[in-house]
């Protein structure tokens, strides 16, 4: 693929445009529009492990500098669907990602593209928050060191903490173990981390379910504060987080084939968070983000 | 009806509430008969009670409120939950404010003195839009608890009428008031339509209340500012 236009950023890497300026593709009937341009656009996306259906012929089309939501009940696929999106499920020998995902314009899967270089520029935060058994400053350097990135070592770690909000509270025990600081600590360590290689897209699965309220709070503020220059998809159990922080929100069911063996997921409903909380289109949403059924 | 599925107890707690805000407007509408009874027959006693018995409406709309504040709370209600909820709040409110129409009306009783009416045609304009108000108010309740926007829009069209009647209240006044105390009296009766004219559009919204907890979209059926358009059809 050669581009006369191509920046420096674009050359690099995936050879993606990281300057967003992915034109508005043909949008399938049907698929709600997006306030913005997509930065992932998923088109017919199935996951398979060991052959057995997960997740079933998901359309989506995310968009920039906002944050979507993934909610749905447990077995529906959110984990599995958002691990599509930086490849983490590559690591699973058994998965197979059948249709496209599209990343700034270019397949996610094609046989070109490299797949650290993927989690790179995609980067993800756990459950549980997941320090190195290393100092505060190490975790923060330790991706751009193994990425060889240049520049002023110290600079980039107190970057990366500032923007996740943690700077304030460690600066002066950057030496101190991580494993030394509390549970929403460490999980805005994990977030500084993640930044510390630059990224342009944060995955979050179930970024708080560990964290108290008030911990839960900060990683909600920072969530908002990141999209600034992030666009963000995190996957929830809490219905009220998805509702305050997340600007679209796809809800996916758990389907059942007759002889009720097989389960897999699929999305049902895609559209503006305040639509889904304040009058979603489909019933099982309604049912769903009303509690009414689990 | 016993509720199947999760949350059963909020679930129930919903639908008691609704219930016990519904409830309210039979209040108005027990509210609404005597202050009715009492503009007729000038009956100052039966005013006193209207006015006295508005403490219970009241209690109704603060216990309401309460509650709904404490399911806010408690609950985080979604979707059609929280359009219920938002259109209870507009309902009790709605249902306050005709309960206070009532008492303005009742207070009216005693100034509008002991002497027969100065016009029979004026009162029975009165007592006629006293009578469809408070058709309007069960039509209202009838139609939030069916979940029938028919029903609720069809409220428009009984409002024009009692609209209809306080414009010919507004002409008798004119023509009668031929002395100071038949004016004084007009006016009087003037306030007295004017305060059930209002009651007739709380009713109005609260069907607009029930076409938004039944599509999600709110829309005024008739914009005061624009008389004649109907809205149903554009948001504002």
């Amino acid at each position: 693929m050669t581009d006369p236009d191509r920046t420096q950023t674009e050359s690099e890497g995936l050879g993606v445009n990281l300057a967003g300026t992915v034109a508005e593709a043909h949008r399938p009937a049907g698929r709600p529009p997006t306030a913005r341009e997509p930065i992932f656009r998923l088109e017919d996306v199935s996951v398979r492990y060991s052959g057995k259906l997960a997740v079933d012929d998901v359309s989506l089309d995310f968009a920039h500098h906002q944050i979507t939501a993934l909610i749905g009940p447990s077995g529906c696929g959110k984990s599995t669907l958002i691990r599509c999106l930086n490849r983490m499920n590559d690591l699973i020998p058994t998965a197979s990602v059948e249709g496209s995902i599209i990343y700034h314009g270019q397949d996610l899967y094609a046989d070109t593209v490299d797949p650290v270089e993927v989690r790179k520029r995609i980067g993800m935060v756990f459950q549980k928050p997941n320090p190195f058994p290393k100092s505060v400053y190490d975790n923060i350097a330790f991706g751009p060191r193994v990425l060889g990135m240049k520049g002023d070592m110290d600079e980039m770690v107190e970057n990366a903490l500032r923007g996740a909000a943690l700077w304030d509270e460690v600066k002066d025990r950057l030496s101190d173990n991580a494993f030394g600081m509390s549970g929403g600590q460490q999980q805005r360590l994990c977030i500084a981390r993640c930044m510390a290689v630059e990224p342009d897209v944060i995955l979050m699965d179930e970024p708080c379910s560990a964290l108290d309220p008030i911990s839960t709070g900060k990683i909600e503020d920072l969530m908002m504060e990141l999209k600034e220059n992030y666009s963000i998809v995190i996957v929830t159990h809490n219905m009220q987080q998805a509702a305050r922080v997340s600007d679209m929100t796809a809800f996916l069911i758990v389907e059942l084939d007759s002889a009720e063996r097989n389960r897999w997921g699929r999305v049902i409903e895609y559209d503006q968070t305040e639509k889904i909380f304040t009058n979603p289109s489909d019933k099982r949403t309604e049912d769903y983000v009303t509690g009414k059924v689990g | 009806m016993p509720i199947e599925g999760t949350r059963v107890a909020y679930q129930e707690e919903l639908e008691n509430l609704e219930h016990r805000a519904l409830e309210g407007l039979d209040l108005v509408v027990a509210s609404i008969e005597r202050t009715n009874e009492a503009v007729q027959h000038q009956d100052i006693e039966l005013a006193e009670l209207v006015i006295a018995s508005d403490d219970v409406i009241d209690g109704r709309y603060l216990e309401v409120h309460q509650a709904i504040l404490t399911l806010l709370a408690t609950q985080a209600p979604v979707a059609s939950d929280l359009r219920l909820i938002s259109a209870l709040l507009h309902v009790m409110k709605c249902m306050e404010r005709m309960g206070d129409q009532c008492v303005n009306i009742a207070k009216l009783v005693p100034i509008a003195g002991h002497e027969p009416p100065a016009d029979e045609r004026m009162l029975k304009d009165i007592l006629t839009m006293g009578n469809a108000v408070r058709e309007q108010v069960r039509q209202a309740k009838r139609a939030f608890s069916e979940r029938n926007v028919e029903l609720a829009r069809d409220l428009v069209r009984q409002d024009d009428v009692v609209d209809n009647l306080n414009r010919e209240c507004f002409r008798l006044a004119i023509e009668i008031g031929t002395s100071e105390d038949r004016r004084e009296w007009a006016m009087t009766m003037m306030l007295i339509a004017r305060a059930i004219e209002r009651i007739g559009d709380n009713a109005v919204d609260i069907g607009e209340q029930v076409a938004f907890l039944v599509t999600g979209l709110f829309r005024e059926f008739e914009d005061a500012s624009h008389p004649g358009e109907d809205l149903a059809q554009n948001p504002i």
